[in-house]
């Protein structure tokens, strides 16, 4: 009776206006995946060399914008699995939400062997981002390991060593120098957008939005001390605004504003569209709250997850295992600026090699000697809350209206009010 | 019933399945999801918990107060300046009439998304309308990151886009006005200003509460402006119903409670709604 219903429905609604209506692919052998922009090339190239040992194996690559795949990941599970492919990528900080969610909706692939030994080739702060109850449901893909990109030309100009800014306090000291002699800001920063900076601050200091024991946690001193800096940063005039993503990149490419602490994946976007900036940049660690304390944190990054509804999970468990641990397929991943969290490669001479359009600086080096010190945090599945919570604060707090830790603690107040 | 009693519905039909489908079911459906919880991967019955939570949540609040802060004022600005430039290119006296109404009407045409990113990029500290302040010696105005302006940025965007909407609905209806009148009332010694106000505004009377009806719904579900404009912020100064329940829904897919804001906004259009027929609709 059902099948009936939605042939008529199908019948009603126009034959091939909805792809769901439409019978299983041809190929038995086919899987689907949900990916975006930069990913496309790295999962085509890992395709072809895969079906060299594989000659039936036929991947279909469906090119999605970062929130379409969610909206429809969400909307499908929601609808019990329907319409949904066999592989869909997800960020680090939304894996946590759809795991604690949707609990059977992801493949375990601890149960299908992603043994010990392959869980020792990720850094420890990976695999618990995409862990539950000790069990692993998403293979860890690229990282972002931080740094502050900076522009040697302009700290040249003013005589300021990079390598010198070991703490906070030497940054903005450093960005003091560099608005004096050169008249450039030292950071831009959109305070009622993102709070990217405040999260890889956070991150370093081993803390998040939410405690060990998943609780909201935007109180806590290491969460004030970081706003701090913030507003350091903004009292000294150091600061310029930049609202949305093509602002940022284009005051950095430009030369408007000298640094940029930032996620690996930032070296991608400059080299791209920086071009005529090439040789002029720099990365060091980021800055440490106190002299000699952890300097590495983690922002942003992605993992492969398989459908558990997926007819072909087995093929799909196969083809990822071999994606995720294959180092030449890592290694290419980086030519779209990607930075792969597969700790085996790291001695490879694309890490190890200087990078022309960092001056010859080995920049991944720099970056993925970072990966082994990312403390692990508690993203959990109210992550998009607290986000969105902290930079409200943020806002508040930056605009002058009320003070850091009162701020904070109604941002606080309301977070705990959103996740009844 | 026979054979030939049946033929009309045959054609309703397609209609009717496609109504009842897009329509009807999802009407029913939200509402039984407002009173429902997504947890551990299914829905469950959650009593009165949605609506609850929304009495004690600061940012619905926020929300509402700011709708209606935007309703306040930008609905009548908007009504009268339309009714005002529908009267003036009602006259006798102008020349271009065509060429007028398309421009003014022009951006109730244009797609929803370009004209916000327009005014985004218009509205930046640096942008071209900043700039040309600073010709006046006017200092720049934060437009999009101060909490009043991002709400006077809104404001500015609707009416820049709803005004030749309403203005081309209002000409209709003068055009319905019938000249004699206003030959009599001149004839009696009304000036201009009086007739507008003694005879256009009466005869526009159900007009304006179409008008005013439509609007007040449309502000109420609003959601574009500050989605493309402002995102809600700076810290939810320019958050709206509309934009609050999308964020729930398709941000953080808490599709129940996200059902129980949109069911507040429907008892509120109907209460808005019901006010505006008892004020304006005597008959």
């Amino acid at each position: 009776m059902k099948r009936k219903l939605s042939m008529l429905l199908c019948l009603v609604l126009g034959i091939g206006l909805l792809g769901g209506c439409s019978g299983k692919a041809d190929n038995p052998n086919k899987l689907t995946a949900w990916v975006w922009n930069v990913n496309v090339p790295v999962l085509e190239a890992a395709e072809k060399r895969y079906q060299e040992d594989h000659p039936e194996f036929d991947l279909e690559i469906v090119e999605m914008g970062t929130s379409d795949v969610y909206q429809k990941l969400t909307t499908g599970l929601l609808a019990g699995g329907q319409g949904l492919p066999d592989i869909v990528l997800v960020e680090d900080d939304r894996i946590q939400g759809y795991i604690d969610s949707f609990p059977d909706a992801f493949l375990n692939l601890s149960k299908h062997g992603f043994d010990e030994k392959k869980e020792s080739m990720f850094p420890e702060f990976k695999r618990d981002l995409v862990s539950k109850d000790g069990d692993m449901y998403a293979f860890p893909f690229d990282a972002g390991p931080t740094g502050v990109f900076y522009r040697k030309d302009i700290f040249d100009k003013a005589g300021v060593n990079a390598e010198d800014m070991k703490t906070w306090a030497d940054f903005i000291e450093a960005g003091k120098t560099i608005k004096e002699k050169t008249g450039k800001d030292m950071i831009g920063l959109d305070l009622n957008g993102d709070d990217g900076l405040y999260r890889m601050m956070l991150n370093q200091q081993g803390t998040f939005y939410f405690d060990e024991n998943e609780k909201p946690n935007l109180t806590s001193p290491e969460s004030v001390k970081a706003m701090k800096v913030h507003k350091q940063l903004k009292e000294a005039d150091l600061v310029k605004n930049t609202v949305g993503w093509d602002a940022w990149i284009s005051s950095m490419v430009q030369g408007d504003v000298a640094t940029a602490p930032s996620g690996a994946w930032l070296a991608g976007s400059i080299t791209q569209q920086g071009k005529d900036s090439a040789g002029k940049w720099g990365v060091i660690p980021l800055p440490a709250f106190e002299e000699g304390a952890n300097r590495a944190s983690n922002l942003g990054g992605s993992n492969y997850t398989i459908m558990k509804s997926s007819e072909n999970a087995e093929m799909a468990y196969d083809f990822l295992e071999y994606f995720s641990t294959d180092e030449q397929t890592q290694i290419e991943a980086m030519n779209g600026g990607l930075f792969p969290s597969l700790t085996t490669i790291y001695d490879e001479d694309v890490f190890t090699n200087g990078v022309d359009f960092f001056g010859g600086q080995a920049v991944w080096k720099t970056l993925a000697d970072q990966m082994t010190d990312i403390p692990s945090v508690n993203y959990t599945g109210d992550f998009p809350y607290a986000k969105d919570e902290a930079v409200k604060a943020q806002s508040q707090a930056m605009g002058g209206k009320l003070t850091i830790e009162e701020a904070f603690k109604a941002a606080q107040k309301r977070l705990k009010n959103r996740m009844l | 019933m026979s054979r030939s009693r049946l033929f009309p519905y045959w054609f309703l039909a397609p209609a009717l399945v496609l109504f009842l489908i897009f329509t009807v079911y999802p009407v029913a459906a939200s509402f039984i999801l407002s009173f429902q919880k997504f947890e551990a991967g299914s829905y469950a019955f959650n009593g009165l918990n949605n609506y609850i939570r929304l009495f004690n949540d600061e940012i619905f609040w926020t929300a509402l107060k700011n709708t209606f802060i935007i309703f306040v004022f930008q609905v009548p600005i908007m009504l009268l300046l339309a009714i005002v430039l529908a009267g003036a290119l009602n006259s006798q006296l102008l020349k271009l009439k065509g060429f007028f109404r398309v421009s003014f009407f022009l951006p109730a045409v244009t797609s929803l998304v370009a004209y916000s990113i327009l005014f985004s990029i218009m509205l930046q500290e640096e942008g071209i309308i900043n700039n040309a302040l600073s010709y006046l010696g006017i200092a720049a105005v934060p437009w999009l990151s101060d909490g009043f302006w991002a709400k006077a940025s809104i404001i500015l965007a609707m009416t820049w886009r709803w005004t030749g909407y309403n203005m081309v609905i209002f000409l209709a209806a003068l055009q319905n006005i019938p000249e004699e009148i206003y030959e009599a009332a001149s004839l009696d010694g009304a000036g201009k200003i009086r007739q507008f106000f003694h005879i256009t505004i009466p005869q526009l009377k159900p007009v304006i509460l179409f008008a005013g009806t439509l609007s007040t719904i449309g502000t109420l579900q609003l959601f574009d402006e500050p989605f493309n404009l402002t995102k809600g912020g700076p810290a939810d100064s320019t958050m709206t119903l509309g934009l609050y329940i999308y964020q729930n829904g398709f941000e953080y897919f808490q599709f129940g409670y996200a059902s129980a804001i949109a069911y507040v906004v429907v008892v509120l259009v109907a209460i808005l709604t019901f006010i505006q027929f008892k004020v304006a609709g005597d008959r």
